[in-house]
């Protein structure tokens, strides 16, 4: 994976969990330097306020991830 | 911003409703509280513990008598969280004292939602390439619950390709807005 997609891929929401529950770190991320790191969270500022937009109740994917954990059903 | 502590009651009475709405209004800054971090650990990991942890404490949060007592615990707790992790995995150059940390203030510099910055976000969604589009779509559809992996074999994309898609559909959808004299930088308290 190029690293452009490398950020691309860790800017989005979706995380592993543990059997017990712990939301682990995208297993890209410790591979990008810091200036990758800097750049995937400005893009998921961006994109999470883009899909918070796109959503009728306002949620973005992240916010959606949540609710689900919870109990929520989407 | 608004107060969101309006939603405190009922999400410590365990409403799932509620606690939504407060998501929506408080995910924002609290992201953008873990700005200093981004080095450091995934911050989207800690936003997603720290959101967790505040729905299983929310009923032993008490008002403090100021606005948003709610989002303020949230901050300190996923700043905590954030210490923690880079405690844990032992990165040199954070040295931020839990017991002395101040207490992050709110910028509430994001601007809510307005009815008609959603309809341009939407018109600029609708007007995407097909292939941008169409990936963009599939993330929101999968709820963050879903790998891009299998996000990307849906459409019949590899993940490279959708994870370019991804990045196409939010570039042009920014350039969208900037053309019809948008700028995202107030809605995304750009700091």
């Amino acid at each position: 994976m190029k690293p452009n997609q490398q950020i691309e891929s860790v800017a989005a929401a979706h995380r592993e969990r543990t059997a017990r529950g712990e939301i682990l770190a995208h297993p890209v991320w410790s591979d990008l330097d810091g200036k990758g790191r800097r750049e995937a969270f400005e893009r998921a500022i961006v994109s999470r306020r883009i899909e918070a937009a796109l959503h009728p109740d306002g949620l973005s994917t992240t916010a959606l991830a949540v609710l689900r954990r919870i109990g929520r059903g989407q | 911003m608004n107060d969101l502590d309006v939603e405190l009651g009922a999400i410590a009475a365990g409403d799932p409703e509620a606690f939504g709405r407060w998501v929506a209004g408080a995910e924002h800054e609290l992201r953008w509280s873990l700005a200093s971090f981004a080095e450091a650990v995934d911050t989207e990991a800690v936003v997603q513990e720290a959101l967790l942890r505040i729905w299983q404490v929310a009923d032993r949060v008490e008002p403090d008598g100021r606005p948003n007592s709610l989002l303020r615990f949230s901050i300190r707790t996923a700043r905590n969280l954030a210490i923690d992790h880079v405690r844990r995995s032992r990165r040199a150059g954070v040295t931020v004292d839990i017991d002395s940390a101040p207490e992050p203030e709110l910028t509430g510099s994001a601007e809510a939602l307005d009815p008609l910055l959603r309809e341009a976000i939407e018109d600029c969604r609708d007007g995407l390439p097909r292939k941008p589009k169409s990936a963009l779509a599939e993330r929101l559809e999968g709820h963050g619950a879903r790998h891009d992996r299998d996000l990307a074999g849906r459409l019949g994309m590899t993940l490279n390709t959708f994870l370019k898609n991804i990045g196409r559909a939010r570039t042009l959808l920014t350039e969208c807005l900037r053309k019809r004299g948008i700028d995202l930088g107030a809605y995304l308290g750009a700091r």
